[in-house]
């Protein structure tokens, strides 16, 4: 069973130092084991400026077998998978520590942003293209980081608010605008028709 | 089959007697070893089999059992490895790759005990005495240890359990593990102690598992060369290399190839491709035999041999119109050729390998007449009474056929173009083909005299005669013996040592026959046992739980055993360590 009384202190502390870190992790349903991680892009790095949302499911070993983590913002890394935001990264793996928190894990992950490892990549074609032509790798990062995790994200936790604000609770919400690919419009049609 | 030549212990020794003057007598006497380099570790054994190990590490670095053991299992149980890396890189280095933490100044146990501690897993605050400080200094509570433990013995890390804190390699006491594992789920207690014991089976190159099935529940080890062919105590006779039958003096991957392309069905795809052709209309093989090249299937389809068309009306036996197969197609032509030459060659050497196996299994007949035979003239001959030549004579015939039967695949592979054909220059490979046929063809002649004569009635021959034939059997044992160590010396030196190849080694020449392992003597000295220099005052490894405490909770857990743990149990009291106790109890002992 996930030790959830720890997964709420985990929460706790994250919100704590949100000022400091900028890491947020909020839960995605009642039951705790799916969660939503947010992490600001590096400074000075293609990513800057962008808020990532991260996929966390805690498996029932939690803390003793290591968080599920998944990009569900897209984004252009050697070691994200362009296609299904997969991460490769040690610490997510056989090298999971119980001592290690969703936060220590979210900034390590914030760390792999500003720290590519092309030579382990998840992603062979941005990897080859980190490694061969990087001014075009740091251009496409820069344009996906532009698309993808400024308005859109953004734009996400605004129209949240907004839907909230029409009196519909926040995990439907969440999971309506998830469902229709955030179109605020769409989204509003799914919750009307129940 | 195997268990024929597995009888007649004193069969050489006899022989010997019986051969005074035979030039190669001593060199015989030389070649055997005094002692078999292989041995059976059973269940019970296990145990005893890597104190030996541990305790060359132990003595050498002063180190506590479990710290032995860590190491050894890191470097694979390759103690000369071992002491290599300490020798070349120190201590430090030695430890700290392999997870070995040893901390001399702990801070006080006791104040630890009573006071409350922060996990930094569960985020709690404990009592002292629920938490468990280990070797390299963390400490955490006990609920989070036993489901880190869990977690790692169900993911068959057993072996390697680290400490929980980040990048911390430090190894868990193997003490801690079990004593919290077992308070929650002794199965599991059970389940590490075996995976730690195996480890010196399935991490160690020198030690493999018997292939037997159902399972004997032996391991095998071998002392110098891997490259045997041993006989467990349940009478399995293996290749100790890649744990097929023993197949000498093919390499493995020889024989690995033979045995797939007996089973293929490749080779009589071979055959329908060379010898049918599928008839258009209902698509079976259609195999010609005879007449001319128009041909008619069972369906009532006629086709073109030559070219496999179907033919119309006007395609009579007289005159085959509206083709011109004969103006094309030569690389499939070639093709179909190669692939009869290979079948032939292929079948070649099958037929002579299943040959000497099939005479191989009619002799093993031989041996129940033989001893029939025996006693019939033990009662008629007061004179001879010794008849342990035939045994002998037999036992030889075995072996030979053995080598025999596999000296063809061998030849296979030796001489075909799978393996080595880029390695040799044709001639080259000719004159070899010569040098290897030659010893073969003598060894089978003389293999086949031995048969001949043991065959013969001699229960119904006068004196005379039968010392006759004893001459020959005796003979022809020694020759055909000499023989074999020819041919195996031929095909290391010539025919595969001047290839460099090391993948294709093969098992040294027995003249005994496969080697039975020895049983492992259960009986251990424990002679260094007072080099232990750790006291058991400061041993408490654990925060908050003392040596005490620990001692109580394993003989709880002792008293409440399954028949697995009382079989160890009796090994303690037989002078065996006992891996559920730590060292210092059992030195007490």
């Amino acid at each position: 069973m996930i030790d959830f009384a720890r997964v709420q202190k985990e929460l706790q502390e994250c919100t704590k130092d949100i000022e400091a870190s900028g890491i947020r992790v909020t839960p995605k349903s009642d039951s705790l084991s799916h969660l939503l991680g947010t992490i600001p892009g590096p400074i000075s790095t293609p990513y800057e400026g962008g808020i990532f949302q991260i996929d966390i499911t805690l498996p029932d070993g939690y803390p003793f077998e290591p968080p599920k983590m998944q990009f569900a913002t897209k984004v252009w890394h050697p070691n994200i998978s362009s296609q299904s935001g997969a991460i490769c990264l040690d610490i997510l793996k056989d090298q999971w520590s119980p001592a290690l928190t969703l936060k220590t894990a979210l900034l390590s992950v914030q760390a792999l942003l500003s720290a590519p490892q092309p030579d382990d990549p998840q992603d062979a074609v941005v990897a080859q293209q980190y490694l061969r032509d990087y001014q075009t790798f740091a251009g496409t990062a820069r344009y996906w980081t532009e698309t993808f995790a400024k308005t859109s994200s953004l734009g996400v936790e605004e129209k949240v608010q907004k839907l909230m604000e029409m009196g519909f609770p926040e995990a439907q919400v969440r999971s309506s605008l998830e469902a229709v690919g955030w179109d605020e419009n769409l989204a509003l049609e799914k919750l009307c028709s129940g | 089959m195997d268990d024929c030549i597995s009888s007649d212990e004193d069969y050489y020794d006899s022989d010997r007697d019986s051969l005074h003057g035979l030039e190669n007598e001593d060199s015989e006497i030389q070649r055997v070893p005094k002692t078999p380099s292989t041995k059976v570790i059973t269940k019970e054994s296990l145990l005893a089999a890597q104190k030996e190990d541990m305790r060359r590490v132990m003595d050498l670095l002063s180190l506590r059992e479990y710290h032995a053991r860590t190491l050894l299992i890191h470097y694979r149980w390759d103690v000369e490895k071992l002491f290599a890396v300490l020798v070349e890189k120190g201590k430090n280095h030695l430890f700290a790759t392999a997870g070995v933490t040893m901390i001399e100044n702990r801070s006080n146990t006791s104040s630890e005990a009573s006071s409350m501690v922060m996990c930094d897993i569960c985020m709690e605050e404990v009592h002292g005495n629920d938490a468990t400080r280990v070797d390299c200094g963390h400490c955490f509570c006990n609920n989070c240890w036993t489901e880190h433990f869990i977690v790692k013995i169900n993911e068959g890390q057993s072996r390697r359990i680290r400490c929980m804190a980040h990048k911390c390699n430090a190894i868990c006491d193997e003490a801690v593990v079990r004593t919290l594992v077992s308070k929650r789920h002794p199965d599991l207690a059970n389940k590490f102690d075996r995976f730690l014991l195996e480890s010196y089976i399935e991490d160690n190159k020198r030690v493999k598992w018997c292939p037997s099935t159902p399972h004997c529940g032996n391991a095998i080890r071998v002392e110098d060369d891997e490259f045997c062919e041993v006989e467990c105590s349940c009478g399995l006779q293996f290749c100790f290399s890649c744990l097929s039958e023993a197949h000498s003096p093919c390499s493995c991957l020889m024989w690995e190839l033979w045995i797939k392309k007996c089973r293929d069905e490749s080779e009589t795809v071979n055959w329908i491709t060379v010898h049918t052709k599928p008839c258009p209309k209902c698509h079976k093989p259609v195999e010609k035999n005879g007449g001319c090249n128009l041909v008619s299937c069972i369906c009532g389809q006629a086709f073109c041999w030559l070219c496999g068309g179907a033919t119309g009306r006007e395609h009579t036996w007289s005159s085959i119109s509206g083709h011109s197969c004969g103006r094309y197609k030569e690389e499939s032509e070639q093709k179909a050729e190669r692939a009869k030459r290979d079948l032939y060659r292929y079948m070649h050497y099958h037929n002579r390998y299943k040959a000497h196996t099939d005479s191989f299994k009619l002799e093993s007949k031989l041996k129940e007449s033989i001893q029939e035979k025996i006693s019939i003239s033990e009662e008629r001959e007061s004179m001879l009474r010794d008849f342990s030549w035939v045994n002998n004579g037999l036992s030889r015939l075995f072996r030979s056929r053995r080598v025999l039967s596999y000296s063809y695949p061998f030849a296979f592979y030796m001489f075909g173009d799978e393996l080595f054909k880029d390695e040799m220059t044709e001639a080259e490979r000719e004159i070899k083909q010569h040098l290897f046929e030659d010893q073969q063809q003598q060894l089978e002649a003389n293999v086949e005299k031995l048969s001949k004569f043991l065959e013969e009635p001699f229960d119904q021959y006068t004196k005379d005669k039968v010392m006759e034939i004893r001459m020959q059997v005796i003979n022809l044992s020694v020759i055909t013996d000499t023989l074999c160590k020819k041919m195996y010396d031929c095909i290391e030196n010539d025919l595969l040592g001047s290839l460099e190849l090391g993948i294709h080694n093969i098992a040294p020449y027995k003249s005994k026959g496969i080697e039975k392992a020895l049983e492992l003597s259960a009986c251990w000295n424990s002679k260094a046992n007072t080099s232990d220099k750790y006291p058991p005052s400061d041993c408490g490894t654990s925060g908050g739980l003392s040596e005490c405490e620990r001692l109580t909770s394993l003989n709880s857990e002792e008293n409440g055993c399954s028949s697995r743990k009382r079989a160890r149990a009796e090994v303690v009291a037989g002078n065996f360590f006992d891996l559920n106790l730590p060292a210092e109890v059992v030195d007490r002992n």
